[in-house]
């Protein structure tokens, strides 16, 4: 079942979607293999929901088609929902509900009946570590454990494809960890994943390819790393056990002309890489200065973010502009 | 790759299976919201009080018992104000993420409508017993028998689950809880008073006389009189509805069912798509 003709998980060709007067999707395009984890980046308003909610059959398209899990979107709808579970932004959860009766629903409505649909919100709970909550309403849940009920119930049919539309957001700092220790489990299963995001960090922490999508457009995609490779260069950074200037002076001229000193740093563009760091290494046990700690830095994401986001200026751009590979 | 075999069943298995999940879930709802069924069945006790007595005092029907005539009237009306809660309760559930969960899963469309209008009925049920309990204290007797007392009561709950389509139509159509109220609410009191439920439609002006022998919830109420043995005098002559009330009532239910059923079904698979 399934893959019909494509290795695929989601293969989406020139999606598009307006609100009325507003374009919320111009032209998306996507092909997430089976297995991988793919994380649409975006600002709010980019038009991230909008390609999960056609993805998952919640809304048509204008234009363009796509196949999840090898099925049409359009014309095999409820074969797409056999295969795929889905977890919105807003609370799915019933809050007059305990959370056990909330995964046992769920499952009676993917059609496990109702033994398996019990057994399996039994093992969801524990998984989620929700066991103590399994007999509490959801109303009395704190935001991380309805994020993570809300998870547990997109996967009682173990779905081969899981939507994850900004899991994290709202969410404090301990409770996203939780969330994302959850979603990296679920990767490590074989499940194939498409997040949104509007956290650099979240994507380069889960993703396999990041999408970066802009006005309803898909403006880069690739690897994290290919994506900062995009940017720029790495630099190398070498920090000194203490703020000594004559020794950071030292390291400075070493470096080249390029280097500038920060703090108890110094950084230099590093043009090649590895090769750079070693050469570096080899000049700093010459120079004999006190060092702390010498590496590569890569641009953050947030620079390919920004960057990619803002080439495209205020007008409307005519082509998705894609990171090489 | 799912792990869990999906059991062949043909899709009105699974839609019948599906139907009952959705009902049991409401049900499970209705029984966590027990200020809901208590306001429910406050509501009618306060109705039999208020037009029984304070306004009934001052009304009297020709050569017969106000109380028994009025209570068909009010076991009706209560369909009415039930299909309003029915448009208020779909329109929130509208709003809530809780359905676009429900989208994403194989169910067949219909299932959460059949579940939401299949439970009002089911916990509408201790309001109507309670409200026979009143009507039995005020002095109505099912004066035909219990036979045609139930058949009366069918009459009106199979009326009742054909209004609730329309609330969840409205429902469906409303933006928020509030509009639903609102767009429910005028139909209700329009339909609700303007009728025989409470008075003899002989002495209202020739126009509103006419709105309210015409108007089908007339015909139920008559129906109810008809089969609880309540009718005092003939029906108005040329007012086809209310001279054959329970076939009118049969009718006009089955033409919503068959009719509204859909259309609400379309609408809720085209809502926000």
């Amino acid at each position: 079942m399934g893959s019909l003709m494509t290795d695929f998980a989601i293969s989406a060709q020139h999606l598009a979607r307006s609100f009325g007067e507003t374009r919320a999707l111009v032209d998306v395009s996507l092909d997430i293999p089976a297995g991988s984890v793919c994380a649409l980046l975006g600002r709010n308003g980019a038009g991230k929901t909008t390609t999960v909610r056609i993805l998952t059959t919640l809304l048509d398209p204008d234009g363009g088609h796509a196949q999840v899990a090898g099925f049409d979107i359009a014309s095999q709808a409820d074969r797409v929902r056999e295969r795929i579970g889905v977890t919105g932004q807003t609370a799915t959860m019933d809050e007059l509900l305990t959370g056990h009766e909330n995964l046992e629903i769920i499952g009676r409505f993917s059609h496990l009946g109702a033994a398996v649909s019990g057994q399996r919100a039994d093992e969801l709970l524990e998984q989620f570590d929700l066991v103590d909550a399994g007999t509490m309403l959801v109303k009395k849940y704190s935001g991380g454990m309805r994020r993570r009920l809300d998870l547990a119930a997109s996967l009682i049919a173990n779905p081969e494809v899981l939507f994850l539309d900004e899991p994290t957001t709202g969410l404090d700092p301990v409770a996203r960890s939780e969330m994302w220790a959850a979603i990296r489990n679920l990767v490590a299963r074989g499940t194939t994943v498409l997040l949104t995001t509007q956290y650099l960090d979240e994507a380069d922490q889960l993703a396999d390819t990041i999408v970066v999508v802009d006005r309803g457009l898909v403006v880069a995609e690739g690897t994290p790393e290919q994506l900062k490779a995009s940017i720029g260069r790495p630099s190398v950074v070498v920090t000194l056990v203490d703020a000594d200037q004559a020794a950071l002076e030292k390291v400075r001229a070493a470096l080249g002309t390029d280097a500038v000193i920060r703090g108890r740093s110094v950084s230099a563009p590093a043009a090649d890489g590895l090769e750079t760091l070693a050469a570096v290494v080899t000049r700093l046990e010459e120079l004999g200065v006190p060092v702390h700690e010498v590496g590569l830095e890569h641009p953050s994401l947030d620079e390919v973010f920004s960057t990619v986001t803002h080439r495209l200026g205020d007008h409307s751009p005519d082509a998705p502009a894609a990171v090489p590979a | 790759m799912s792990a869990v075999a999906l059991p062949r069943q043909s899709s009105v298995q699974r839609g019948l299976v599906d139907a009952y999940n959705a009902t049991r879930r409401y049900l499970i709802r209705g029984k966590r919201q027990p200020d809901i069924i208590f306001g429910s069945v406050l509501f009618p006790v306060i109705f039999v009080v208020l037009f029984g007595y304070v306004f009934g005092s001052s009304i009297s029907v020709p050569g017969g018992n106000y109380h028994s005539y009025l209570m068909s009237g009010l076991f009706a009306q209560s369909t009415l104000f039930a299909s309003s809660q029915v448009a208020v309760a779909v329109a929130t559930d509208m709003n809530e993420g809780v359905i676009d969960r429900f989208k994403t899963l194989p169910i067949a469309r219909s299932s959460i409508l059949i579940g939401r209008s299949v439970s009002t009925i089911v916990l509408g049920l201790p309001a109507l017993g309670v409200m026979i309990l009143c009507a039995l204290a005020v002095g109505w007797r099912p004066e035909n028998g219990i036979f045609d007392a139930i058949l009366g009561f069918l009459l009106i709950e199979l009326f009742a689950f054909a209004l609730s389509w329309l609330g969840i139509l409205a429902g469906l159509i409303a933006k928020s809880s509030q509009a639903a109220d609102v767009i429910s609410s005028i139909p209700v009191f329009l339909l609700g008073f303007v009728s025989n439920v409470f008075v003899d439609t002989s002495k209202m002006p020739v126009w509103l006389r006419d709105f309210a022998d015409w108007n089908p919830v007339s015909a139920v109420v008559a129906a109810g009189r008809n089969l609880f043995g309540n009718t005092i005098g003939p029906p108005p002559s040329g007012v086809w509805s209310l001279e054959h009330p329970e076939i009118t009532t049969i009718g006009l239910a089955l033409i919503i069912i068959v009719v509204f059923i859909p259309i609400c079904v379309r609408r809720y698979s085209r809502t926000s798509r």
